[in-house]
Order: C-alpha cells, then sequence, then structure tokens
C-alpha cells in the first residue's frame, strides 16, 4: 500500500467522523426544534363522514397506517374523547370553514360548526365550562393568521402557568424553577470549588494528591446517587434538624424537612463541583510562574497574591468550569427527582414577596416536565408533543446560558491573550 | 543533581573569604557566610561581601555557579521552594533578614527584585504600578496616581505610557514591559533593586536605554544585578563579584577586577578561556 494513500484514507475516516458528529447534533436540533414547535402550531379541524350517513368533528391527533386517531369534543374530561376510525370506512373527509374549537380553562376542547351564536350555545350545553378565550375558525384562516396563532400560543406556552402540568399550560413555572435552580446552584458551587481549587494548587503533596483523584472520581459518580445522598444527608438529615430547631411550631408540617430548592441545588452543587475544581485548577496551573514571582518579590503574600492576581488571570478557566457545571446540572434530572422536584408546585420559587427567593418551596423543572409529559401523562396523545416542547425550551435555556458565559469568556479572554500565547 | 558540591582543591583562591572594602564605602547590604542548599546539593557555599549602597554591582560567573540562587536569597523568594536551607547572615541596616523576627514580605518591599524576563501582570500599565501600593493600603486616588506618575518618571516610562495607562500592559514593547516592571519595583520605595539578567530579552537598542536608565537608578538605588555579558559588566557597574561553583572568588572594584584580576580562575574567565 502506498504511503500517501493510507494516510489520505485516515484522513478522510477522521473527516467523515467529525462530519458525521455534526450530522448528528444537527439532525438533533433540528428534529426537536420541528417536533416541538409542531405541537403549537394551529391544527385544522377536520370533519370525516362515514358509510352510515353520521360524521366526525376534530382534530387528527395521530395517524398510523390505516388508522386515524381523531380528536373529538371533550365534553367530559381530557382525553376521554378520542375517536379510532379506519381509513377504509371514511367517504368524505373536509375541513368545513364554519368549524370552530373552544379552548377551556382546564384543557378541553370543544369543536362544532357554525357562527358566534352556535359557539356559545355549546358552550352553555356544557356543565362548568370556563372558556380560556374565545371560539377561533382556524380552517377559515390564512397562513398569517394561523402563524399569529401559533406565536400566541407560542407565548402562552412561555409566560402562561399551568393547571393540568403534563396536559396543557404553560412552561412558565418550569423554566423559572430550572432557571433559579442553575443559578442558585452555580452561587455554591464555584466559591467552593474555587476554594477547593486553590487548596490543592497550593498544596503539592500525598494528601492533596489524594484529594484530587478523589475528586475526579466524584465526576463518574451517576447523578441518581446524588440524589439520594441529597434526599438523606439534606433533606432527611439536616432538613430534619433544621425544621427541629427553627420551625418546631409548624411541625408536624415539614419546611426544610422535605426537598425544596436549597437542597436540589446543594445536591447538583455536589454533583457539579468536581468539573469546577478540575477546570479552576488547570487553569490556574496555565499561569505564569513569573507572575507569582513578581508578585511576592514585591512583598505581596501568597493569598494577596491569589486574591489580586491569579484568580483573576485565571477568570476565563472559572467560566470554563461554571458553563461546564451548568451543562452537567441542568441535564441532571434523576437527582431532582428524589430532593424537591414535583409535576406541580403551589408556588413559583421566586416572587415578589419577601424573602423573594423561597428556598424551602418545591419547584417544578422542564427536565422533570419532559418526564412527564411523556410518561406520566393521563393524555398520551398530548403528552408527547408536549414533551418534545419541553425539551426544546430546556435545550434553549441551557444554550442561552452556556452562550452567555462564553460571550463573557472570550471577552476575558481577549484581554489575556497575551498572557495565553 | 543530587551531589554535595565539591570545589577543586587544585584551584586557589576559592576558599570562602569576607572581601575586604576601602575604608569609607558605605555598605547597603551584606552577606555574611551565605550558604544555601536545595534538599542534599548545596548551591552557595560560604558566600560574604558587602554591596556599596547607591552603587551597581555586578555579579558574574559561569552557568550554575549560583548567581541567580543568591540573588534569590538576598529577598528570601528561596523561601517558597521545598527543601531549600538557608545559612549565614544576610544584613540590612544592621539587622539580618533571617531573623526569627524579619518579616518576608517587609523584607521584600525593602529589596525589589527585576526578573530576566519582563513578567507585567496581565493589568492595565496603570494597575501594574499601582499593584503595590495598593498592597501597602493605599487607597487614595490621588495618592496612587502621584506613585505611579513618581515610579513610571523615575524609568523614563511616563512620556510614553501617560497617554495609555488603561491599556493593557501586555501590549507595551519588550524594552517598556522591563522598564515598567522596574516602575511596579520603585513603587513600593525599596532600598535596593536585585536584577537578574535584566537586559537579556532586550534588543541592543533597548539594551542601550536600559544601561543609561540603570546609571539614574544607582544614584538614588543600590543595585546588584547579575550578568553574562562582561561588556556590560564593565560598562554598567562600579563593583563586580565573580562566582564560581557556589564560592566567591572575588570581589573588587569594576575596573581593577577585570584589567587586573588577582585570581587566576577570574583571569580565565573574563579573558574567555575559561572552559
Amino acid at each position: 500500500m502506498k504511503r500517501t494513500a493510507s494516510g489520505d484514507a485516515a484522513l478522510w475516516a477522521c473527516a467523515g467522523a467529525a462530519a458525521t458528529c455534526l450530522v448528528a447534533i444537527v439532525a438533533l436540533l433540528v428534529w426537536l426544534g420541528a417536533a416541538g414547535l409542531s405541537a403549537l402550531w394551529p391544527a385544522p379541524i377536520v370533519e370525516i363522514g362515514f358509510a352510515d350517513g353520521h360524521a366526525v368533528l376534530g382534530e387528527m391527533a395521530e395517524r398510523r397506517g390505516d388508522t386515524l386517531v381523531i380528536r373529538g369534543s371533550e365534553r367530559e374530561r381530557a382525553g376521554g374523547s378520542y375517536v379510532r376510525v379506519d381509513a377504509h370506512a371514511i367517504v368524505s373527509r373536509s375541513e368545513p370553514r364554519d368549524a370552530f374549537a373552544i379552548t377551556l380553562h382546564d384543557g378541553r376542547r370543544l369543536f362544532g360548526r357554525g357562527d358566534v351564536a352556535a359557539a356559545a350555545a355549546l358552550l352553555r350545553s356544557i356543565p362548568n365550562a370556563e372558556p380560556a378565550g374565545v371560539a377561533e375558525w382556524p380552517n377559515a384562516h390564512g397562513f398569517f393568521h394561523r402563524t399569529a396563532m401559533f406565536l400566541r400560543d407560542a407565548g402562552r406556552f412561555l409566560a402562561g402557568s399551568t393547571m393540568a402540568p403534563s396536559l396543557t399550560g404553560g412552561a412558565f413555572p418550569a423554566l423559572v424553577g430550572t432557571v433559579t435552580l442553575v443559578f442558585l446552584m452555580s452561587l455554591i458551587v464555584m466559591p467552593f470549588g474555587i476554594a477547593t481549587a486553590v487548596y490543592l494548587h497550593e498544596r503539592r503533596g500525598f494528601a492533596a494528591g489524594l484529594v484530587r483523584s478523589a475528586i475526579a472520581n466524584l465526576a463518574g459518580v451517576p447523578s441518581i446517587v446524588y440524589g439520594v445522598l441529597g434526599l438523606g444527608l439534606f433533606v432527611h438529615g439536616i432538613g430534619a434538624d433544621v425544621d427541629r430547631w427553627f420551625f418546631a411550631d409548624r411541625l408536624p408540617v415539614p419546611t426544610f424537612g422535605s426537598g425544596g430548592l436549597l437542597w436540589a441545588a446543594l445536591t447538583l452543587a455536589l454533583l457539579t463541583l468536581p468539573v469546577v475544581v478540575v477546570s479552576v485548577e488547570e487553569g490556574l496551573g496555565r499561569i505564569p510562574p513569573g507572575l507569582l514571582a513578581g508578585s511576592l518579590a514585591l512583598g505581596a503574600t501568597r493569598g494577596e497574591t491569589m486574591w489580586r492576581l491569579l484568580l483573576p488571570a485565571a477568570r476565563p478557566a472559572l467560566l470554563t468550569g461554571l458553563i461546564l457545571a451548568i451543562a452537567r446540572a441542568a441535564g441532571a434530572v434523576a437527582p431532582l427527582m428524589l430532593v424537591g422536584v414535583v409535576r406541580l408546585a403551589p408556588a413559583l420559587p421566586v416572587d415578589g414577596a419577601f424573602p423573594f427567593l423561597h428556598p424551602s418551596r418545591q419547584f417544578m423543572h422542564l427536565g422533570f416536565s419532559v418526564y412527564d409529559a411523556a410518561l406520566a401523562s393521563p393524555d398520551a396523545l398530548r403528552g408527547i408533543p408536549r414533551a418534545y416542547a419541553c425539551a426544546l425550551l430546556l435545550v434553549i435555556v441551557v444554550v442561552a446560558l452556556n452562550l452567555a458565559a462564553i460571550v463573557l469568556r472570550n471577552r476575558l479572554r481577549e484581554r489575556y491573550r497575551v498572557l495565553e500565547g | 543533581m543530587a551531589t554535595t558540591m565539591t570545589a577543586p582543591d587544585n584551584v586557589p583562591g576559592t576558599t570562602a573569604v569576607t572581601v575586604e572594602l576601602p575604608a569609607g564605602v558605605e555598605i547597603a547590604l551584606e552577606l555574611r557566610a551565605l550558604s544555601l542548599w536545595y534538599g542534599a546539593r548545596q548551591a552557595l557555599d560560604a558566600v560574604g561581601f558587602g554591596v556599596p549602597a547607591r552603587k551597581i554591582t555586578a555579579l558574574i560567573g559561569p552557568s550554575a555557579s549560583g548567581k541567580s540562587s543568591l540573588l534569590r536569597c538576598l529577598n528570601r523568594l528561596n523561601d517558597e521552594l521545598p527543601e531549600c536551607r538557608v545559612e549565614g547572615e544576610v544584613l540590612l541596616g544592621g539587622t539580618s533578614i533571617y531573623a526569627k523576627d524579619a518579616i518576608v514580605h517587609e523584607v521584600r518591599r525593602r529589596i525589589g527584585m527585576v526578573f530576566q524576563k519582563p513578567n507585567p501582570f496581565p493589568l492595565s500599565v496603570y494597575e501594574n504600578v499601582a499593584y503595590g501600593p495598593r498592597l501597602l493600603g493605599v487607597k487614595g486616588r490621588r495618592e496612587l496616581d502621584a506613585s505611579v506618575e513618581g515610579a513610571l518618571k523615575a524609568v523614563r516610562l511616563w512620556d510614553e505610557v501617560s497617554a495609555r495607562l488603561d491599556d493593557s500592559a501586555l501590549a507595551l514593547s519588550l524594552g517598556q514591559q522591563q522598564r515598567l516592571v522596574i516602575a511596579r519595583a520603585l513603587a513600593v520605595g525599596p532600598e535596593i533593586l536585585l536584577m537578574d539578567e535584566p537586559a537579556s530579552a532586550l534588543d541592543p537598542a533597548a539594551t542601550l536605554r536600559f544601561e543609561e536608565l540603570l546609571h539614574e537608578l544607582a544614584q538614588r538605588y543600590t543595585v546588584l544585578l547579575v550578568t553574562h555579558n562582561m561588556q556590560q559588566a564593565a560598562r554598567v557597574s562600579d563593583y563586580v563579584a565573580f562566582l564560581h561553583q557556589g564560592r566567591l572568588v572575588e570581589f573588587g572594584d569594576t575596573d581593577a577586577l577585570l584589567t587586573n584580576p588577582r585570581e587566576r580562575l577570574t583571569e580565565d574567565y573574563i579573558t574567555g578561556r575559561y572552559a
């Protein structure tokens, strides 16, 4: 075999592998985006006629082979009016322009035909029906109007609070819960991680080596193990004690003795500590030794040098650690299920009432919403698209947080470019 | 290398001696039988001489003769190395800097150091010079401005950088960086400046400017300079100390030592016959 030929082959193999990675990432994002966004796109209302003369009005929920699933008017309960239709039995199929849809407050949808008066009559015929908005005639509208409806629904999904979490309603509480959790986790893990890295950087010995390898190994522990640790140590251990000492008047109702935002943030901080320590220590190790000597020669102590010179110079590495920590924390759902995430939280973890941040409150999380919508929804045909939408939002949140940190880091790198080069 | 250094017995003049200076010369820093070990390896062996005040003393000698090690002993930078041991005394104004009650960072403030490679901090020009005064607790903007300006003027850098004090110090040229780190050292008000081959990274023009600066500095500060360059030692220094294998071979007036060395070893070194 010619040497050049084998070299080319290896190059092509590597390029192919890189291209495969790129394609996989792009495909994932495109598919997730399409699936998540199409869940919010207004579906047409179809009327299907059968040979015996009767007709079904509703939304197409699923099509699998020759079987169609139509969601008709949900007069009694959500998810209770699916009609399974054999495609061969259909004699007519139309999208009548006078078909309207009414969305109720609890997520139910009603369908009918006619004008505003007909819609009002339909609403009156349903007991205890609370409409979430006015009736709509989606079939009568063109693309632009449907786009406007889509944007409105997307806004509701983003900003609306949730009544039936796995069914319909907004993801706002889960969004707030996710972002608050990540911020609180960062506030806890960064000082601890930096302090640990500084200690390990200053101490070069057998004991420090042991600590270093122990921390590196912590990175490989499955996240659910941290969840169990958090449940046992924080919730049942410290939390129960805190309740006994400070909130005894409320017992037996737990305050900190049940899962909550603080314990979840602490658990995630433990989970992400290794990546912060490792990247900060590497950053400190990359600083030229001349800076330390120069500062000491001016009469600075090692502590002053670390605080005034080395840590500021290592800021890009600090931010790299933060980025890795956010990426790991935002993706960890399993431990949160043990220490404070719930399907439906009665209140947000941050609000306008003193003390604004409520560390003992249970909260909602986008990652858990994905799991809940996909597997635990009472209405699977609505749950799966909702899971896609939540997953898309989670990815957007993680990417946005990372982008912010990366932009900040690159601006700092620009300042220290000469130092690193 | 973990072998204990042994000087060849047949080389004359390598016994440890404290060199007497002519009467009337004020001594800023006095070394008495200074020995240094890195673990089991001895780097300095009973070095003793006095550094004359407000003069430039050049420290010459072949590679690994202990010049840099000696310099690092004089402001206790060797303290930072593990397994480093110092014996003997270094007297600064009558008290030993290795005394039990000596404050290390105060010693380092009084004895400044300039390194071989310019090492400006990754901060602005202003913050580089203000770093030392801030350590000393100076907080007032006006006071800081004054000491920054004074230090930069003392090293003839003020005119070049006064318009860009907030720019990164790393953007300066090498020659400017070296003058900046000297200004940084001056800003804490030292009495003595230790310089470890400070011109070795500079081009000839920058070296020339640097040597002119040295002369100006020597009017106010005591300078102890390590150099490999014999011409430089001849051009700038008033006194020369020749170190060989960790021992002081000869110390004296520059002109006398370079033109008429007493020791054979010194003569071999300065004439380039040393191998």
